[in-house]
């Protein structure tokens, strides 16, 4: 084999083996689960749930009052808050695009992010 | 040599090239619009599809606060409350308000009074407007009760009359309307793919970009924290009603929930703890949920098949899911609760 036809195959192969893993890399990003957390219409947290670390934190509302988000093994939900419904507990973690995580006496919303709620 | 990998070096690329086209149109094609609010006391997320998406969210959502403005049972300028407080004379409302309390009063008749939009004032004594629950006495509640009467109060073009005695909300059926109201808007701006989830009602035009149906969930009402089912649709409104939205517990471990049954003005308790209706118009879903789990099972089962003009899901009391035929292949059961097709007749 002519070492010019050599060249012209490995580098061929090293391209489509690239393509291969960064079609792969590409679509691997579907499988993320980015979320977002907002206040008042303002987007304050965005965070992969893929990646996060179990971990709680409190969001003070502008009001007063406070919400618990915990996140554990990839999942997120609202633990604790002392708004006087609690709905936003009750709900459990988020799951689903039409049933957001919502706790309105204090305006905070925790939903999928766009991008990954196909 | 060279002739044998030249052609396998142009279907690598090729390939290659092929593997990378794919992505921008189809990404194109498929680039959600999104907005959402709060309004009409809940959290209002719309997803809308292709060049007029942005446009028609815009309108969409002055619209929504439009409805809102005009619905508003606690804020003196809206509709409802100058109605409430019009000691009973005839008022000029917009066309919206009108059409809604029309709507409101037929589903009243169709629904022999499990849908009354005059109930108000039990709701109200009940605390569930306010937060401050209370589980009133009877006298209390009858007495109420005398003035609650759909039937009474009359449309007339844009002119309304509510008896003086009497106080409507239009709670039962708001959401439902808007939603119907926000679809229009999606159609006139040529929007052919869009959902919308006010509140949990949900509300889809079309199917997804992708071709597929929309995926719904639906709450489990025993465990609220997970999902009872997924219901696939397209071009529907899927509206639930269920005990577990707005209720408080007594001290002594009794649960009150928020849709009260007019026929005797507490919690309706008639063998149903969750209503989902799946049809064309989100009023009349709205309407139905609402009424149809006041009524009880077999009302509502025998409302269906003497109506069948759309699909529904109930779940009783006891814990089985009964859903129409039709939404067979479209249903998923995720719960651990058996499930059984209403027989048609």
């Amino acid at each position: 084999m002519p070492k010019g036809v050599k060249i012209v195959l490995v580098i061929t192969v090293i391209l489509f083996a690239a393509a291969v893993v960064a079609m792969f890399v590409f679509n691997r990003q579907a499988d993320r689960k980015t979320v977002e957390i907002v206040q008042n219409g303002e987007v304050i947290y965005t965070l992969d749930l893929a990646s996060e670390k179990d971990r709680s934190f409190n969001i003070d509302s502008p009001d007063g009052g406070y919400n618990t988000v915990t996140i554990s093994g990839g999942t997120i939900c609202i633990s604790d808050a002392d708004c006087p419904d609690h709905t936003c507990i009750k709900t459990g973690v988020l799951r689903s695009e039409t049933i957001p995580v919502v706790c309105l006496p204090h305006r905070l919303v925790i939903r999928f992010a766009e991008e990954d709620s196909q | 040599m060279l002739k044998k990998i030249i052609p396998l070096v142009c279907c690598m690329l090729g390939a290659s090239l092929w593997g990378c086209s794919q992505q921008s149109p189809v990404k194109n094609a498929s680039e959600a619009h999104t907005a959402d609010l709060f309004a009409m006391d809940t959290y209002m997320t719309l997803k809308a599809y292709g060049d007029n998406a942005e446009k028609a969210l815009t309108s969409a959502t002055n619209r929504i606060t439009e409805l809102e403005g005009m619905l508003d049972v606690t804020s003196p300028s809206s509709d409802v409350y100058k109605l409430d407080n019009a000691n009973g004379n005839a008022l000029t409302v917009s066309p919206d308000t009108a059409s809604i309390i029309a709507a409101g009063i037929e589903y009243g008749r169709l629904t022999d009074g499990d849908l009354d939009i005059s109930i108000y004032p039990v709701l109200k004594e009940w605390g569930f407007t306010t937060g401050e629950y209370k589980v009133p006495d009877k006298q209390t509640i009858d007495s109420l009760l005398a003035d609650v009467d759909y039937s009474r109060i009359t449309v007339n073009g844009d002119s309304v009359t509510v008896p003086e005695d009497m106080q409507i909300d239009l709670g039962s059926l708001a959401k439902g309307y808007t939603s119907d109201a926000v679809m229009e808007i999606f159609r006139e701006e040529g929007v052919k793919s869009a959902i919308v989830s006010l509140g949990g009602n949900v509300q889809a035009i079309g199917k997804k970009p992708d071709g597929s149906d929309w995926s719904v969930a639906v709450v489990n009402p025993f465990a609220p924290d997970t999902d009872m089912c997924i219901v696939e649709i397209d071009e529907k409104a899927v509206i639930t009603s269920g005990n577990y939205e707005r209720y408080f517990t007594d001290d002594e471990g009794n649960n009150y929930w928020h849709i009260i049954d007019p026929k005797d003005g507490c919690p309706a308790d008639n063998g149903l703890v969750s209503v989902t209706i799946i049809g064309d118009r989100g009023i009349m879903c709205d309407a139905l949920s609402t009424a149809l789990f006041a009524a009880g099972t077999e009302k509502a089962v025998s409302y269906w098949q003497n109506d069948k003009g759309f699909d529904m899901i109930l779940v009783t009391d006891e814990g089985q899911i009964l859903y129409t035929p039709e939404l067979s292949g479209h249903f998923r059961n995720v719960s651990n609760m058996p499930a059984e097709v209403i027989s048609v007749a």
